[in-house]
């Protein structure tokens, strides 16, 4: 039976997370990691046994866990593949995690994957397939998804629409959730040249039920490289987005350069201030 | 132009470096191109560099780099999972290093190990376990018996010590000598617990494992052991080596 995402709507939940990352595994596998959740990379768990999936099990013990992919590749005009996704319900029947997110983005042709998240055209074609692609993934999920706004280093000339008009689009035909990444947003701003702030406007509040906060590469063309703190411009964003959302997960990407724990934690804690200050000022 | 037709040609790009780009396609989105094929190579040979640590130490990450961007040229990524983009990389350096077959034999014993560390769970059967399942077997069913291994074994062979360079490999100065062996040998890799490991093998047993890992049951080992090393020694050796590896935590079942 198809999944509607309508009636099974994904609860809210409020809370300040990380990733697991190796380096940090032995605090988090004790318990003693100061978060209201962790977020790991599904692909990283999708095999058939061994440390990974015992580490993943007793972390899930301690915390709540999400599972984020990078694979999913809704945005494939060949579809998506059945056997990821049923893998993939595997991992999630057995982690029974918070939610199931992946981006929006395609990742592969029928002949090759290029374990990078491409940019879509932002067309109505390409919004089809998008679409039937999540209903799709979330029937064999049996769960609504949520899906992040991806960062990107180039536009199409073929584009019919806006990335924000494209995801609200999106959000309102198949029903799933969203994973609002405030720093692609900013990356995607400078490179494009469009209003960070309109952009966010733009979106279905009600949706987002989950916020990435990152760091990346200044430069002509900004990266989107999580080896950094996040920077001034998107904690401000941050703020500016707070007022705007209600309860939402808030989760720290680091996938390179990782600093120790407690560097991680410090920057949670900004993050709770600064979500703390916005909905004080926006209950004012 | 279609999706589909646009998404092939945007992969063929990444792909390959020296592929046109979209007429019309200004600096700036070329540009972004440059990325994105940056990002691709960056991200795979990464992840091949995780996988073949120690042969990127024995052959140097310049030459390691070189060596997986042409594997990754030669067999681009079909799967979604990063874990296999290193399928075959063994054959491509037997290739690029015709001279130094060390290398490829190294490769082999990484994968084998990457394999491993993911392979399914199994439960080895112990002594007590073993007797519980064979106790009622007839000579008949001795002869008939499965072995069954543990997920993630396999056999690598090779004509040098790789013992003694996995080892020196994982030390923070290593030596160069020859590793060469008198003889080929079969490294022996499976998972005991959590932990990938491996262990030289001699003749019989590799023949023994061999024959195992293939399907043949316990009777028709015995006849490969009998045939190529005499009645005494062959049927002798075909009960040592199931104790063998019953303590070694490398039988998941028995069956008939």
């Amino acid at each position: 039976m198809a999944h509607d995402p309508m009636a099974h709507d994904i609860p809210p939940f409020s809370g300040f997370g990380l990733g697991l990352r190796r380096e940090h595994y032995p605090d988090f596998l004790s318990g003693e990691a100061a978060v209201d959740f962790v977020e790991v990379i599904s692909e990283n768990f999708m095999v058939d046994g061994g440390r990974p999936l015992a580490v993943l099990e007793q972390v899930r013990a301690h915390y709540p866990v999400i599972l984020h992919g990078v694979s999913l590749s809704v945005g494939s005009a060949h579809g998506v593949d059945t056997d990821y996704l049923a893998r993939l319900r595997t991992l999630a029947d057995r982690i029974e995690p918070l939610w199931v997110s992946d981006h929006l983005c395609w990742t592969r042709t029928s002949a090759h994957n290029s374990h990078d998240l491409l940019p879509l055209p932002y067309t109505r074609e390409a919004l089809d397939v998008v679409c039937d692609n999540i209903g799709r993934a979330q029937d064999a999920l049996g769960r609504t998804i949520l899906l992040e706004n991806p960062s990107s280093y180039l536009t199409f000339p073929e584009d019919e629409m806006a990335e924000w008009e494209f995801i609200a689009a999106m959000a309102q035909r198949t029903g799933c959730a969203l994973l609002l990444d405030v720093n692609n947003v900013h990356v995607s701003s400078r490179n494009h040249g469009f209003d960070a702030d309109a952009y966010i406007a733009a979106l279905p509040h009600d949706r987002v039920r989950q916020v990435h906060l990152a760091g990346h590469t200044p430069g002509e063309i900004v990266i989107d490289t999580h080896d950094r703190a996040v920077c001034d411009d998107v904690w401000a964003l941050y703020q500016r987005t707070m007022r705007l959302l209600g309860p939402v997960a808030t989760m720290i990407e680091r996938d390179d350069a990782i600093p120790p724990l407690a560097e991680l934690l410090v920057e949670l804690d900004q993050a709770r201030a600064l979500d703390e200050g916005a909905r004080v000022r926006e209950a004012a | 132009m279609t999706l589909a037709r646009q998404q092939a040609a945007f992969m063929a790009q990444v792909l390959d470096e020296e592929a046109a780009l979209p007429p019309g396609w200004d600096a700036r989105r070329a540009a972004g191109m440059a990325v994105y094929r940056n990002n691709y190579r960056t991200a795979l040979v990464e992840a091949m560099r995780a996988t073949y640590e120690r042969t990127a130490r024995w052959v140097g990450e310049a030459a390691f780099a070189r060596a997986a961007a042409h594997h990754l040229i030669l067999l681009p990524p079909a799967s979604w999972t990063l874990d296999v983009v290193g399928r075959g990389f063994s054959y491509t350096l037997a290739e690029l290093f015709a001279r130094d077959p060390e290398v490829p034999e190294l490769a082999a014993l990484e994968w084998a190990m990457h394999c491993a560390f993911t392979a399914a769970d199994a439960v080895p059967l112990d002594g007590a376990g073993l007797a519980a399942a064979t106790a009622a077997f007839s000579d008949e069913d001795w002869g008939a018996m499965q072995v069954a291994l543990v997920p993630g074994t396999v056999l690598v062979p090779a004509r040098h010590n790789l013992a003694a360079l996995w080892q020196a490999l994982g030390e923070d100065a290593f030596a160069a000598p020859d590793y060469a062996l008198a003889a080929p040998t079969d490294w022996l890799v499976w998972r005991e617990g959590l932990n990938p490991v491996f262990r030289q093998t001699d003749a019989a047993e590799a023949l023994a494992l061999a024959a195992v890992l293939r399907g043949a049951n316990f009777g028709d080992m015995c006849a490969e052991l009998v045939a190529r090393f005499g009645e005494a020694v062959g049927v002798a050796r075909a009960g040592a080596l199931l104790g063998q590896w019953i303590g070694d935590g490398l039988v998941a079942a028995v069956s008939r």
